[in-house]
């Protein structure tokens, strides 16, 4: 972990999306955190927890016109991206800050080869390089994400791969533009597990290689482990906590982290016991609580949970839980 | 690939005979032949040309019958009949017709120049228009400009181009007078220099084409815009936007060739437009084209000029059709046709 000046800071971020009757509602309320350059943060959350579109906000990728920012801050190297036209976010995409996306099958444009869709960064990125001198930069990205015989596959279609190799020419399009935050939204969860590992210690290894901060995005507390510095979870549209990874595993002060690690399937366990699943549902949108969010899950709710929604609140350094009763539940 | 290509050619063969025996089936089972035509017509001439007439007309004895009837090939059975009609067509006759005497492909031959002329001219102006007017709908969706095109476009689709036809010749010919009424071209075309015979064309041509074209917007242009919205939302699109692209260059660059998938699916049933022009409109303007051809051929019963264009238009259908094929094979690599599992 390094002690710069943060890379990325988001501060109370809201996104609200429009539905058809043109009502807007907040998906995303409030959340704060920050990234700094060599640093992996790991924002972690159910489906539907305004995970995905935290990251995409940033850069300003939300389906338009029904999903915007509505409020908050995005500040790269101090800028605040929130209110920068499109223009400047245009210049920012790829060449400071890249994204890489969930899906590898629908993610690459099917009728162009991979070698000319890494080229594109470079073109736009690097208008003064030669052609052949982009061609070979372009192969050596393919070789720097682990692709065999780049020098055949630049030709081909992307449906002439497996997904992996797929993720990995989207990794390559991602690093093209020389980007110094990296965000990766749910990279591997398209793909398999044994394929899932490679990816992940490609990425460890790149974001090494190039002290890149990052900001990784998933559902799986397990695959957060291997990478993440820091660990932010979120739960319906809010960070209910942050520490560092390390930390969080070790001591989880939210009941939604504690039910989450609980419900992790142990390898020790016995099989065919049953996994400690939290009960209960996300409240939806329409029926969010004035109180805090995941009170009518939490074994512990009680009137001051059910009536005022508890804010972040740090209590070492780097490390912040959003609970009425977290001290009482962890001494 | 090209054995697919290959297998497909061949497959013309049974279906073109499918289509051919089935009309030239037809053609001889429903009631009221070229042969009855041709008396009932000599039986009105035997009563309104008079006197010199009046003997001669009337019923034709039975032999007299047996012996047109043979003369025409009607007596044998269908599928002798079909195979005889179907050797002349490899020889390239298409027969005589029972109306004007004349050989079937010199009568058609005669209307195809109109015929082509209309048909490149619409298939060109609404690819021209369809493809570029769908992307600006697709782009700015829901716009000022999406609205207006729209209400353009769907009047033209619901109104029936006849109807647009009726409606432009009685404004622009007949009241301001500024296209001719009708034909393809003026009655001095042959004294005019090239440059005053192609204008002339065109004058001639502005009312049918934009008949012609009014209905044939609506199909392509929203094929085209949904395509690309389609398109549009897709995740390949967002990762040309993270990559720093504009809106105008990822469409340029990406949608635009995956929208034209689509489109060129549907070029092969299109290219059948090239010689069926419609025979409405080429009655309200008074152009001598296939399309009233073949209609004035069915209603007077004239079988070989039925069938002659029938094998035109069919080949021609069927060759289009592999020709969107290999279109689509063009614009999209992960189509190839025949592979089967690699």
């Amino acid at each position: 972990m390094t002690d710069s000046s943060p890379l990325l800071s988001v501060e109370q971020l809201h996104v609200a999306i429009r539905n058809d009757h043109g009502i807007s509602r907040d998906m995303v309320s409030g959340v704060s955190f920050t990234v700094a350059a060599g640093e992996t943060l790991g924002l972690v959350g159910e489906s539907g927890c305004g995970k995905s579109l935290t990251a995409m906000s940033i850069l300003g990728l939300l389906p338009r016109p029904q999903a915007g920012i509505s409020g908050g801050q995005v500040r790269y190297r101090g800028e605040d991206l929130a209110g920068a036209s499109r223009q400047r976010l245009r210049t920012l995409r790829s060449a400071e800050i890249a994204v890489i996306f969930q899906d590898p099958m629908t993610a690459l444009n099917p009728v162009h080869t991979i070698g000319r869709q890494v080229e594109e960064v470079l073109r736009l990125h690097f208008p003064g390089l030669k052609a052949g001198d982009r061609r070979q930069r372009v192969l050596t990205l393919l070789e720097d994400v682990g692709i065999p015989a780049a020098a055949e596959r630049v030709n081909a279609y992307p449906h002439q791969l497996s997904g992996g190799m797929r993720q990995r020419v989207m990794i390559a399009i991602a690093l093209a533009g020389e980007p110094k935050l990296l965000i990766a939204d749910e990279p591997t969860t398209a793909l398999d597990v044994t394929i899932q590992a490679q990816i992940i210690s490609l990425l460890i290894s790149l974001q090494q290689q190039r002290g890149m901060g990052m900001l990784f995005i998933t559902h799986d507390l397990a695959l957060v482990a291997q990478l993440a510095d820091r660990i932010a979870v979120m739960y319906a549209g809010k960070i209910v906590e942050q520490q560092p990874a390390e930390q969080l595993f070790a001591s989880p002060r939210h009941p939604y982290t504690k039910g989450l690690l609980a419900a992790l399937p142990a390898a020790a366990e016995q099989p065919k016991t049953r996994l400690a699943a939290m009960t209960g549902q996300v409240p939806g949108i329409d029926q969010m609580p004035t109180g805090c969010r995941f009170a009518n899950r939490c074994p512990h709710a009680d009137d001051l949970c059910l009536n005022t929604d508890p804010a972040l609140e740090s209590f070492t350094d780097g490390a912040a839980v959003a609970c009425h009763h977290w001290k009482k539940l962890n001494d | 690939m090209a054995g697919y290509f290959l297998r497909r050619f061949l497959l013309i063969i049974p279906t073109f005979i499918g289509i051919t025996l089935l009309v030239f089936a037809i053609t001889r089972v429903v009631p009221g032949g070229p042969i009855e035509r041709m008396m009932t017509q000599a039986q009105l001439g035997g009563e309104t040309g008079g006197l010199q007439r009046s003997q001669g007309g009337g019923t034709l004895s039975e032999e007299q019958m047996a012996e047109l009837e043979k003369y025409y090939g009607f007596d044998k059975p269908i599928l002798t009949g079909y195979a005889l009609w179907l050797k002349k067509v490899l020889q390239l006759d298409l027969g005589l017709s029972t109306r004007y005497q004349d050989p079937v492909w010199q009568i058609i031959r005669e209307r195809f120049p109109v015929s082509i002329f209309y048909g490149v001219t619409t298939l060109i102006l609404t690819y021209l228009v369809c493809i570029p007017l769908g992307l600006l709908k697709g782009m700015y969706h829901g716009g000022r400009f999406d609205g207006a095109s729209s209400a353009v476009v769907f009047l033209g689709y619901a109104l029936p181009s006849y109807v647009i036809g009726i409606a432009l010749i009685s404004l622009f010919a007949g009241y301001y007078d500024w296209f001719p009424l009708g034909g393809f071209v003026s009655d001095d075309f042959s004294e005019l220099s090239p440059w005053q015979k192609t204008k002339d064309i065109f004058h001639h041509a502005a009312l049918p084409l934009i008949a012609y074209l009014a209905g044939s917007f609506a199909v392509t242009t929203l094929m085209m815009k949904n395509a690309l919205m389609d398109n549009l939302s897709t995740d390949y699109m967002r990762t040309a936007a993270a990559k720093g692209l504009g809106l105008g260059q990822s469409v340029r660059r990406h949608a635009l060739r995956n929208s034209l998938i689509p489109v060129a699916t549907s070029f092969g049933s299109n290219i059948s437009l090239l010689i069926s022009g419609s025979f409405l409109i080429e009655t309200i303007f008074n152009i001598d084209g296939i399309g009233l051809l073949g209609y004035e051929a069915i209603i007077e019963r004239d079988y070989p000029i039925v069938m002659g264009i029938l094998v035109i238009s069919s080949l021609l259908y069927l060759i289009g059709n592999i020709l969107s094929d290999i279109c689509v094979a063009l614009v999209d690599p992960r189509i190839r046709f025949g592979g089967g599992v690699h």
